[in-house]
C-alpha cells in the first residue's frame, strides 16, 4: 500500500491559467525526480475557462504506479493534502458551474492539510472569509498581490516558484527543495527564480485554524434530480421576467429588478466590486446599460444598484461612468457580505458616504490583466522585492 | 393569394413583421431584461452584452435560436439558463437554417390558422466561427428568401472562443490564438486578412433588405439596428464586433473602451445597407466625412495581449490595410473592390 | 393524450381513389393528405422524385405548405427540425451521401424529440458514386434514436407515412421516423396504389401538438442547454424510455389504421410469408422481398418447406418477438442489402442484430448471413435458390460459412 498525494490549485480562470499549469506541472516533475510518478490535469468541467470564474488544476503524485491509478480517470480527487489558492478573494468560496453551489475553498482539504494563499492580507482577514471546517487545517500566506495575466502574455513574477517552495516545506514527502531547484533550473534556468523559491521555503509560517473558526455561513448547494424528475426534451423553464422594485423606506414601487438565474449566481467570480456614491450619480444609465451581466437593479428613485449576488466584478461600470468618483472598483477582500449599497445609502446617507470615502481611500491593490505592452515589466520590481524580502 | 383545391390558401404571403420604432434616447430604453444575470461568461464579455441588448431591443414576443459557441455553452448550462424569452440550441453551422425553419414553421401554421397570427421575432445568432466559416452557406441561402421575417445576428469575437480561442476566418491578421502562436521560426502564423462578412453578404444578396454592423459600445445604435432589422420584413443580418477579454487578452475593464477604439481607429466601420443603399453610421460617418480623424491603429492593437508580439513592421502592415479600406475601396469600409490590382506584401 | 379512433369508415363522402404512382409519389401524396406544413428539398437521386412531386402539388394548389429548396442537406434537415420545434408538421428526405451530409442534423433530431418524418431513398454510399439501392445510408443512424422502417411497395410507403406521423407525433414518443424506400424499385417504379379519402386521414391523424416543448413566446423554455457529465446519462435514459413506449404506440397505430382504412398489415414489426410449416426461412428488408417470394413459391413447388420474414421496423427492433419467431425454424438465412466492414463474422447489420436478438433464446438455430444486392444489383431467383439451399444445408447440420456474398463475380 503506497501513498497518494493530491495538490489542488484553485485559481481565477484565464487570468491565472498559465500560473496554475506551471505549478501543477512542476509538482509532478519535481516528484518524478524522486522516483514518484504523477499526473497533472485541469478539472475538465471548468473548461472552457472564463475570465475570473474559479477553476481548479490538480497534481496527483504517488509512491508507485499502482497507487497512482487510484487517483486517475477522475475529474477531481476526493481530498487533497494541500490547496494552493492563487487569489485571496477565492477564500470566500468557489462557484465554478451551475448546480455546483458555493463550495468552500477548504472543502477538499484533509484534516491537518494546508491552505496556501497568495495575499497581502493578514491571516485574520482571510480566516474571516474562509468557511468553517469541522476539522483543523493550516493556513500559510505567501505575501504578494495575486498574480494576474492572461492567455497570451504571462507575468512572470515568481509567484509560481514561491508557491512551489512553500509547498516543499509544508509537504516535504511530496518533493524536496533540492528536487524543486533542479526542476526550476531545467524549466526556467533562472537563478533569481531559484532564489525566490528558496526564500519562500524559508519563510513559511503556517497558522493552525481550529475547527469552527471562520465564516459561519452555510454555503448554498443543490441536489441533482433523477431522470424521472427532469422534464423531457432537454427543455427547462426559462427565467421569469423580473418586476418593479419596492422602496422599503417610502413604499414606492418603480424601477426594475430582473429575476436572475438561481443556480449560478456568479458573485464568486469577482475580485473587486463597484462601490457606488449615489450622491454623485447623474442617472446617465450607462452602468446599467453596459453591464454584460445585467447586475444593476433600477431603483424606484431611478438610481442603479449593483446586485451583489450577480456582480462578477468586471469593472466596465467604473469605466463607462462619466462622473469621477461615482463608481470605484474596490478589492473584494474589503467586504463581508452581499448587502445592497442602495439600501444602506437610503437608510443613512451620511454614514454611507463616510463608508464610501473610507473604502475607496483604503482600497488594496489589485491586478486584473493586460492593459498595455510593458505593463507587466513595470509591475515586476515590486513583486520581486517582496519575493526577496518578504 | 390563391385558394387551394382543399379550401386552404397558398401563394406568396407575408406575415407582417412587428412595428419596432427606434428607442429615442437612453431613458426610453425598456427596463425589462429578456436575457438576465447568471451566465458563465467571462468578466467583461461583450458578446453577453450583445445578447442582452439584442433581446432588450426585440422585446418579449421573440424566439431565439442559438448556435454552438460561447453564447450557447456559457449562457445555458443544463439544468440552468439565463434566458427569459424562449431559446433553443442549434448546430454550429445552422444559424441560417434554424432561422429559416423557425420562421417558415411559424408562417405555415399561422397561415393555416393553427396558431394565432401575430408578429413573432425570430432571431438566430452565431459566432464568427459558426457564421462566417461553417455556416456561411446556410446564412447565404436564408438571405435569398424574401418571404420570411427573421434576423441572423453574428457576434464576432474574432476567434472560436468557446473552444479556448482558435483562429477563424474572422481573426485579424497576426493575432495570437492557440492555432497561431508566435514561434521562434514563424512569428506570424496567421497571415490571412479578416473576411469582410457584412459587405460580402450585402453585395451578394440583392433582395435582402437589411444588413448592418454594430458595436455594443454604441449601445443605442446597436439596439435600434436590431429593431430596424426585425421590423423591415424579410431576412436580415447584423454583424457585431465584440471585444473579448479572454481571446484578446486584456483587463476586462477595458471592454467598452476597446469597442470604441475599434470604431475610432477605423478597424470596425459602422454602417447599414437598406434596400441596397449604404449608410455610414455614428462615429464612422464622422470619420468618413472628415469631421473626426481616424486614430492610429496602434492605439487599439497594443492594448491587447494577442498583438503583444507585433513588431513595428506588423503594425505598419495592419495600418496599411486599414488605410486601404478607407482610401482605396470602391465603397470605403464596405466593398473592397478596386480599379487597379496591386501586389499585397505582408511582413514575415 | 389525444389520439383519434375512427369508429366507422365513411363510404359515401370522399371515397378512396386508385392511382398509378411511384413509391416516392405515394409518400408525397401522404404528405398532402397529412397536411404537412413545411417541406425542405434538395436534389439527390433517387429520393428526390418525392420532392419533384411535392413541387407540382404546391404549384398546382393541391397542397399548402412552405416548400423550401435548401442549399445543402445539412441545412435541409436543420430547417425542418426547427420548423417542427415551433409546431409545424414537417417532411424531408435524402439518399446516400446526401443523408450523410445531414448527419449532424440527424444526430440531434431525435435527441431533441423532434417528430420529423423523413424519406430515405436508399442508395449506395459513395465512393464509388452509385445510385442503386443499398441500406447503409439509413442504417447509419440506428444508434441515435430514429425510428427506422422499411417498406416494399408503393402502397406500403403511403400507408407507413401516415402511420409514421401518427406514431412520431404521439406525445409518448416524439421521436423522428425515417421511412426507407429502395432506390429505383420503389422510388422510380409506378404501381397501383389506393389513395385513402382525406376525411379518413383526418380521422386517423390528430393535429401535431408539441405541448410543453413548443417554442413560442407563450411557452418560455430553454431547449437544450449545454450539459456536463452530471446530466447526460439521465437525458439519454429519458429518450430510451420514449423509444420503449414507441413499441406500444406502433401497435395501437396499426390497429387503428386497419379500423380506419380497412387495410391490415398484421404484425406491424415484421411480415411472415409461408412460415407456418417452414423448415428454414430467409429474412430481409425492403424490395428484396419480391424475388425472395417468387423463389420461395418455386422451391415450395419442389417440396422444400421454406419461408420468408420481412422486417419492417428496424428501430425499435422487436427482438423478443423476432427471436421467438425465428427460433421455430431449423436455420435462418439473413439477407443484408448492406455491409458492415470489420464486423463480427464480417456480416451485414441485420444479421448481426438478429444474432444478438437470438443469443438468449433457448433454441438457437444457425443464422447465416448473405450479402446481396449491393449498389442496386438485382437479387435474382437463382440467388434466392442459392441462399435457401445453403440455409437448408445448415439446417441439416452441415456447417456453412457465417457470411456469404451472393451474386458476386468471383
Amino acid at each position: 500500500m503506497g501513498q497518494l498525494y493530491a495538490v489542488e490549485i484553485v485559481y481565477r480562470g484565464i487570468f491565472q491559467k498559465t500560473l496554475a499549469k506551471n505549478i501543477s506541472r512542476a509538482i509532478v516533475l519535481a516528484a518524478h525526480r524522486e522516483g514518484k510518478p504523477g499526473i497533472s490535469f485541469g478539472r475538465y468541467g471548468d473548461s472552457p475557462e472564463r475570465n475570473g470564474i474559479p477553476a481548479k488544476s490538480f497534481a496527483i503524485v504517488a509512491t508507485d504506479e499502482q497507487t497512482l491509478e487510484e487517483g486517475m480517470a477522475k475529474y477531481e480527487p476526493k481530498e487533497v493534502d494541500v490547496t494552493i489558492c492563487v487569489d485571496d478573494t477565492l477564500c470566500k468560496g468557489v462557484e465554478s458551474w451551475a448546480w455546483y453551489g458555493l463550495q468552500p475553498i477548504n472543502r477538499l482539504l484533509k484534516p491537518g492539510g494546508t491552505l496556501v494563499v497568495t495575499s497581502k492580507e493578514e491571516p485574520p482577514v482571510l480566516i474571516g472569509m474562509i468557511h468553517q471546517k469541522d476539522v483543523p487545517y493550516r493556513l500559510a500566506i505567501v505575501k504578494g498581490t495575486p498574480s494576474f495575466s492572461g492567455l497570451w502574455v504571462y507575468k512572470d513574477d515568481h509567484t509560481d516558484v514561491r508557491l512551489l517552495g512553500t509547498l516543499s516545506k509544508v509537504l516535504p514527502d511530496l518533493f524536496s527543495l533540492m528536487s524543486l531547484q533542479e526542476v526550476i533550473k531545467e524549466e526556467w534556468d533562472d537563478p533569481v527564480k531559484a532564489s525566490s523559491a528558496l526564500r519562500a521555503y524559508e519563510r513559511v509560517n503556517p497558522v493552525v485554524v481550529p475547527p469552527g473558526q471562520g465564516n459561519a455561513e452555510t454555503p448554498y448547494q443543490f441536489t441533482l434530480p433523477k431522470w424521472t424528475e427532469m422534464p423531457e426534451g432537454i427543455a427547462i423553464p426559462a427565467i421569469p421576467l423580473g418586476h418593479a422594485m419596492k422602496d422599503g423606506g417610502n413604499g414606492h414601487s418603480g424601477g426594475f429588478r430582473p429575476e436572475r438565474n438561481p443556480t449560478f449566481k456568479k458573485y464568486t467570480t469577482r475580485t473587486m466590486r463597484p462601490v457606488v456614491d449615489f450622491d454623485l450619480c447623474v442617472k446617465c444609465t450607462l452602468c446599467w446599460l453596459q453591464c454584460p451581466d445585467s447586475c444593476f437593479d433600477v431603483t424606484p428613485d431611478g438610481l442603479y444598484d449593483a446586485a451583489m449576488e450577480a456582480c462578477c466584478g468586471c469593472g466596465v461600470c467604473e469605466a463607462v461612468c462619466p462622473e469621477a468618483g461615482c463608481i470605484t472598483m474596490v478589492n473584494e477582500t474589503r467586504f463581508q457580505d452581499n448587502a445592497s449599497q442602495w439600501q444602506a445609502w437610503r437608510k443613512d446617507p451620511q454614514e454611507y458616504k463616510r463608508w464610501v470615502r473610507e473604502t475607496i481611500a483604503d482600497r488594496p491593490d489589485r491586478s486584473h490583466g493586460f492593459r498595455y505592452r510593458g505593463q507587466y515589466q513595470e509591475q515586476l520590481p515590486e513583486m520581486l522585492t517582496i519575493a526577496r524580502e518578504g | 393569394m390563391t385558394t387551394l383545391a382543399n379550401g386552404g390558401t397558398s401563394g406568396l404571403v407575408n406575415i407582417q413583421p412587428p412595428r419596432l420604432d427606434p428607442f429615442k434616447g437612453v431613458k426610453k430604453v425598456p427596463l425589462e431584461e429578456f436575457f438576465t444575470s447568471g451566465h458563465r461568461t467571462c468578466q467583461g464579455c461583450e458578446s453577453a452584452l450583445v445578447m442582452k441588448m439584442m433581446v432588450k431591443a426585440a422585446g418579449p414576443r421573440t424566439v431565439v435560436l442559438g448556435s454552438t459557441g460561447c453564447m450557447y455553452v456559457a449562457n445555458t448550462t443544463y439544468y440552468s439558463t439565463s434566458w427569459v424569452v424562449p431559446w433553443m440550441h442549434t448546430q454550429l453551422g445552422s444559424s441560417g437554417s434554424a432561422a429559416l425553419g423557425a420562421a417558415a414553421g411559424l408562417k405555415a401554421i399561422m397561415r393555416k390558422g393553427k396558431i394565432k397570427d401575430e408578429p413573432i421575432n425570430v432571431i438566430a445568432f452565431c459566432g464568427d466561427g459558426g457564421g462566417a466559416d461553417m455556416g456561411l452557406s446556410a446564412i447565404s441561402a436564408t438571405l435569398t428568401h424574401p418571404d420570411y421575417n427573421l434576423l441572423i445576428l453574428m457576434y464576432d469575437n474574432e476567434s472560436y472562443a468557446n473552444t479556448d480561442i482558435q483562429l477563424s476566418g474572422s481573426t485579424p491578421y497576426g493575432a495570437h490564438t492557440t492555432f497561431s502562436p508566435p514561434g521562434k521560426v514563424r512569428r506570424i502564423m496567421h497571415h490571412r486578412w479578416k473576411k469582410n462578412m457584412a459587405g460580402m453578404l450585402a453585395a451578394g444578396h440583392p433582395t435582402c433588405r437589411y444588413i448592418a454592423t454594430v458595436d455594443m459600445s454604441y449601445g443605442m445604435h446597436a439596439m435600434n439596428t436590431v429593431r430596424k432589422a426585425l421590423s423591415i420584413g424579410g431576412p436580415t443580418f447584423i454583424h457585431s464586433l465584440d471585444p473579448c477579454p479572454k481571446g484578446w487578452d486584456y483587463d476586462p475593464i477595458l471592454s467598452h473602451e476597446l469597442g470604441e477604439l475599434a470604431v475610432k481607429c477605423g478597424v470596425w466601420p459602422l454602417y447599414e445597407v437598406e434596400d441596397g443603399v449604404v449608410r455610414l453610421m455614428g462615429k464612422t460617418k464622422e470619420i468618413a466625412s472628415g469631421r473626426a480623424k481616424r486614430l492610429p491603429v496602434r492605439e487599439y492593437l497594443l492594448k491587447q495581449g494577442r498583438f503583444a508580439h507585433f513588431t513595428d513592421e506588423d503594425i505598419d502592415y495592419f495600418q496599411g490595410k486599414i488605410d486601404e479600406m478607407w482610401e482605396r475601396w470602391l465603397v470605403p469600409g464596405v466593398i473592397p473592390l478596386r480599379k487597379e490590382i496591386e501586389a499585397d506584401r505582408p511582413p514575415a | 393524450m389525444a389520439h383519434a379512433t375512427a369508429t366507422k369508415v365513411e363510404e359515401t363522402k370522399g371515397a378512396d381513389k386508385t392511382a398509378l404512382i411511384t413509391g416516392s409519389e405515394a409518400i408525397a401524396v401522404a404528405c398532402k393528405l397529412a397536411d404537412v406544413d413545411v417541406i425542405t428539398a434538395y436534389p439527390i437521386r433517387p429520393y428526390d422524385t418525392v420532392m419533384q412531386y411535392v413541387a407540382k402539388l404546391v404549384a398546382n394548389g393541391e397542397m399548402d405548405c412552405e416548400y423550401i429548396v435548401a442549399e445543402a442537406e445539412h441545412s435541409q434537415f436543420e430547417i425542418v427540425k426547427h420548423a417542427s420545434a415551433v409546431g409545424a408538421r414537417v417532411f424531408t428526405g435524402s439518399s446516400g451521401v446526401g443523408w450523410m451530409h445531414a448527419f449532424e442534423a440527424l444526430t440531434v433530431t431525435p435527441a431533441l424529440r423532434i417528430p420529423m418524418v423523413a424519406m430515405v431513398g436508399n442508395r449506395a454510399l459513395d465512393d464509388p458514386g452509385a445510385f442503386g439501392v443499398e441500406h447503409n445510408d439509413a442504417l447509419a443512424v440506428r444508434d441515435l434514436g430514429w425510428q427506422l422502417v422499411w417498406v416494399d411497395s408503393a402502397q406500403e410507403a403511403l400507408d407507413t407515412a401516415l402511420i409514421a406521423y401518427r406514431v412520431a407525433e404521439d406525445k409518448r414518443v416524439f421521436l423522428p421516423c425515417a421511412i426507407s424506400c429502395d432506390g429505383a424499385f420503389l422510388t422510380h417504379s409506378q404501381a397501383l396504389v389506393r389513395i385513402p379519402a382525406q376525411e379518413k386521414v383526418r380521422a386517423f391523424l390528430p393535429p401535431y401538438d408539441r405541448a410543453k416543448l413548443l417554442l413560442h413566446p407563450d411557452n418560455p423554455i430553454t431547449v437544450a442547454p449545454q450539459a456536463n457529465e452530471d446530466w447526460v446519462m439521465e437525458i439519454r435514459r429519458q429518450n430510451h424510455e420514449a423509444m420503449e413506449r414507441a413499441v406500444k404506440v406502433i401497435g395501437e397505430a396499426y390497429a387503428d389504421f386497419e379500423r380506419t382504412f380497412g387495410r391490415s398489415y398484421g404484425n406491424p414489426f415484421f411480415e411472415e410469408y409461408e412460415t407456418a410449416d417452414a423448415d428454414v426461412v430467409l429474412v430481409g428488408m425492403g424490395t428484396v422481398s419480391t424475388p425472395i417470394k417468387v423463389g420461395i413459391r418455386e422451391l415450395r413447388k419442389e417440396g422444400k418447406k421454406v419461408g420468408f420474414v420481412r422486417v419492417r421496423w428496424f428501430r425499435p427492433f422487436a427482438a423478443d418477438e423476432l427471436a421467438a419467431t425465428l427460433s421455430r425454424f431449423r436455420a435462418v438465412g439473413v439477407v443484408d442489402r448492406d455491409f458492415s466492414f470489420g464486423s463480427p463474422y464480417r456480416s451485414g447489420v441485420l444479421a448481426t442484430e438478429i444474432r444478438a436478438a437470438m443469443y438468449p433464446s433457448a433454441k438457437r438455430p444457425p443464422v447465416l448471413g448473405f450479402i446481396g444486392g449491393l449498389g442496386g444489383r438485382e437479387v435474382t431467383v437463382p440467388d434466392v435458390r442459392r441462399m435457401t439451399e445453403s440455409t437448408l444445408l445448415a439446417a441439416e447440420g452441415k456447417a456453412q460459412p457465417p457470411t456469404q456474398w451472393i451474386g458476386l463475380r468471383e
